[in-house]
């Protein structure tokens, strides 16, 4: 099991077979904006046909790694070599990547078809390639039937589609997803996971950063959890999961206080790391369910009405809960 | 190079899409040309018509009269007899008249006496020109009395014999004050207003392509556009070279066809076609410094809507696009010399006026092309670091 954040962590069960090829490899990577230090020494590899998530709270330095590697930052310290080649500073190397950002970047003036010409065009592409190119991208994700709707016609979900469009557009042989579902309804969530992990299984590599556990639990073959510009654990989610041992997540749904409820758990014996998250308090605890009495009473001693709880089987969040001591959407 | 086409191609589309981009681009600038010739126009068929008051009726009121009458006088005057100069002042107070002038009963026989009288003209605020025109006038027909009445002075003091006076005063009525200021245009053409105010429009509403192109710029930005196209193999400077070049075929085809409608439809001269062509292309260029200079120095979009349109209109104020420079104080001319602008304006009204092919664009060519490598250099960097942040 791989629990360092040094490069090529990918070992152990579940791990991707040693005979594929890593698509990308990261080393040493750093990046501070004037004082913050964003990324420290980042390092992970990354293989043909699997589908890496990047896990980590708004502002761990998920985006800043990536921007790094689809050369639009320059790292100030650290190595990036993408399909074997080189990447910083290497325009080359930009052929091979696909992009598609945090945001929807696309012109809402232009039809889809004139979108993914003009970005087609960008790869230096021949006139018949381009448009073999852009209806592969449209009919992949399913949007041939819109390709001259301009897009400021489409639903958010069909644009967050379309993004991811315009990333295929280049044959890429890593596509680099930057929160991909964020504002999206749940149907063209379930449609993009579908298709990230259909694009693992066809071979592609995939670097997929999200700050939700489950989206991360369902398409990502291996997890590398992120916070403050650190990557704090790597693995397949069994054996991230594992380093928890019999350790349950515990989710109290609560009014008032959260923090005191949060302090109030930790003096219990046997919960080791209490966080507030959103309008819960997140708990990791040896046999959980043992333990609800003492923790319900700690609640009330401190004045706090729970109002639900939920013990579930370990997961990432509370793998995330359980290294960093916060919670994964505080 | 591709890649800047590729750029351009769909920098254009998303113009031509934005209807605004064409009304700035031509209609704007054609209809205001339009009405600034007719608003103008009468610079160019200046004439009002002059009441006379005539209450000598003397030898010296008939010769000024004469002299009003004159032939020469006729493109700008018409002389009209009025009664009296409280009707003359009523008549001037509904239009009638622009201005009158007023010869005072015994004007003729004051004049040989030791207080002659003084002529009068009367004036509107509503007709300064014509009011100066006549007065103009009036002074330069005192002027040659005066003079009369010098030189017959100077001779009877000079001793000549008191029986010989009306011979004299007959001799010196012959007299003219030889010294005249005669004008006569430098150029072969006299200027029109509406070859002033055709590229002086025209070379406005381009100017305006410094704040879109800048204005637009920091939209793909904002967009996540910039990013997207550095993220595919491509150079910042493919991607200036891109929005540079939708700014050059935009500003071209502007200048062009609004040189071409303004010809066609009001009769204006821009001069021969290929020295103009030239000129309006390196004016072209100078632009799309300015805008790479706009989108250097400005982090957001409303910073370069606001520096682009002091741009705009600090350098439209100062190159003499709303106002003919040659009537401006000797400061703006010279201010003009600073600015792409000025001297395009210049260039293309010596076309007009001068004609002389390549030869009469040179000063202002070279001129433009100093002005646009000193604004490119400084631009070039700052409006890379705007590409890469």
């Amino acid at each position: 099991m791989a629990l360092t954040s040094s490069p090529g962590g990918a070992t152990g069960a579940g791990s991707p077979d040693p005979r594929r090829r890593p698509v990308l490899e990261c080393a040493g990577l750093t990046k501070s904006f004037g004082t913050r230090l964003a990324v420290d020494g980042m390092g992970f590899r990354i293989f043909e046909g699997e589908v890496y998530g990047l896990l980590g709270p708004n502002g761990a330095g998920k985006t800043t790694t990536m921007k790094m590697v689809c050369g639009l930052l320059e790292p100030d310290q650290g190595t990036i070599t993408i399909a074997g080649q080189q990447a910083i500073g290497n325009l080359d190397v930009k052929a091979l990547i696909g992009y598609v950002p945090q945001d929807v970047a696309l012109y809402p003036d232009l039809t889809a078809r004139e979108n993914l010409e003009f970005l087609a065009r960008l790869y230096k592409l021949g006139r018949r390639t381009v448009a073999a190119r852009v209806d592969e991208a449209l009919e992949l994700t399913e949007l041939t039937d819109r390709r001259n709707d301009r897009l400021d016609s489409f639903s958010g979900g069909m644009k967050r589609r379309m993004n991811i469009a315009a990333g295929l557009l280049n044959h890429p042989k890593l596509l680099v997803l930057d929160e991909p579902t964020v504002g999206v309804d749940p149907q063209s969530r379930h449609a993009i996971l579908e298709r990230v992990q259909a694009f693992g299984r066809e071979g592609l590599a995939v670097v997929y950063t999200t700050h939700y556990m489950e989206e991360a639990e369902r398409v990502c073959d291996r997890v590398g959890i992120i916070d403050h510009g650190h990557l704090i654990a790597e693995g397949t989610r069994r054996e991230l999961v594992a380093q928890l041992g019999e350790q349950d997540r515990i989710s109290l749904s609560a009014t008032g206080d959260l923090e005191r409820l949060a302090e109030a758990c930790r003096g219990v014996t046997g919960v080791t790391n209490a966080a507030t998250a959103e309008n819960s308090v997140h708990l990791v605890a040896a046999e959980g369910r043992r333990l609800l009495p003492a923790i319900l009473e700690a609640a009330d001693a401190a004045g706090i009405a729970v109002t639900s709880v939920d013990v579930v089987e370990p997961d990432l969040e509370a793998v995330f809960l359980n290294l960093t001591g916060t919670a994964l959407r505080e | 190079m591709r890649t800047a086409l590729a750029i351009a191609r769909k920098d254009l589309r998303q113009r031509i899409r934005d209807r605004s981009a064409i009304v700035v681009g031509v209609i704007a600038p054609v209809v205001i040309a339009g009405l600034m010739s007719l608003a103008f126009n009468g610079v160019n068929n200046f004439h009002f018509t002059l009441g006379l008051v005539e209450l000598d009726h003397g030898p010296v009121a008939a010769q000024l009269v004469r002299a009003l009458d004159a032939p020469q006088l006729k493109r700008v005057i018409t002389l009209r007899t009025v009664g009296t100069p409280a009707q003359a002042s009523s008549e001037i107070r509904s239009g009638v008249l622009a201005a009158a002038l007023v010869i005072p009963a015994g004007f003729s026989s004051s004049v040989t006496g030791q207080h002659p009288d003084a002529l009068t003209t009367l004036t509107s605020n509503n007709a300064t020109i014509a009011g100066d025109v006549a007065t103009s006038v009036a002074s330069s027909f005192v002027a040659q009395v005066n003079a009369d009445r010098l030189a017959f002075a100077t001779a009877v003091a000079a001793g000549a014999p008191k029986r010989d006076t009306s011979q004299l005063v007959g001799l010196v009525a012959g007299l003219r004050i030889p010294l005249q200021a005669v004008e006569r245009p430098i150029g072969a053409h006299e200027l029109k207003v509406i070859s002033y105010y055709s590229p002086g429009m025209a070379i406005f509403f381009l100017l305006f392509t410094i704040s879109y192109t800048a204005r637009s710029f920091f939209v793909d930005r904002s967009q996540g556009m910039i990013e997207r196209m550095r993220a595919a193999p491509v150079r910042p400077v493919e991607i200036l070279a891109g929005k540079a070049l939708s700014v050059f075929v935009y500003g071209v085809v502007s200048l062009a066809t609004i040189g071409v409608v303004t010809t066609a439809a009001f009769g204006a001269d821009w001069g021969a076609p290929a020295p103009a062509a030239v000129l309006g292309l390196v004016l072209v260029f100078s632009v799309i410094c300015l805008t790479a200079l706009t989108i250097g120095l400005a982090r957001t979009q409303r910073q370069a809507e606001g520096i682009g349109s002091i741009v705009v209109f600090g350098l439209a104020l100062l190159g003499g696009n709303f106002f003919f420079i040659s009537s401006a104080p000797s400061t703006i001319k010279h201010l003009a010399l600073l600015t792409p602008n000025g001297w395009a304006i210049r260039g293309f009204t010596d076309l007009a006026t001068i004609g002389g092919g390549f030869a009469t664009i040179v000063e202002p060519v070279v001129a433009i092309l100093i002005f646009s490598a000193v604004i490119g250099a400084a631009a070039l960097s700052l409006a890379r670091r705007a590409v890469t942040s």
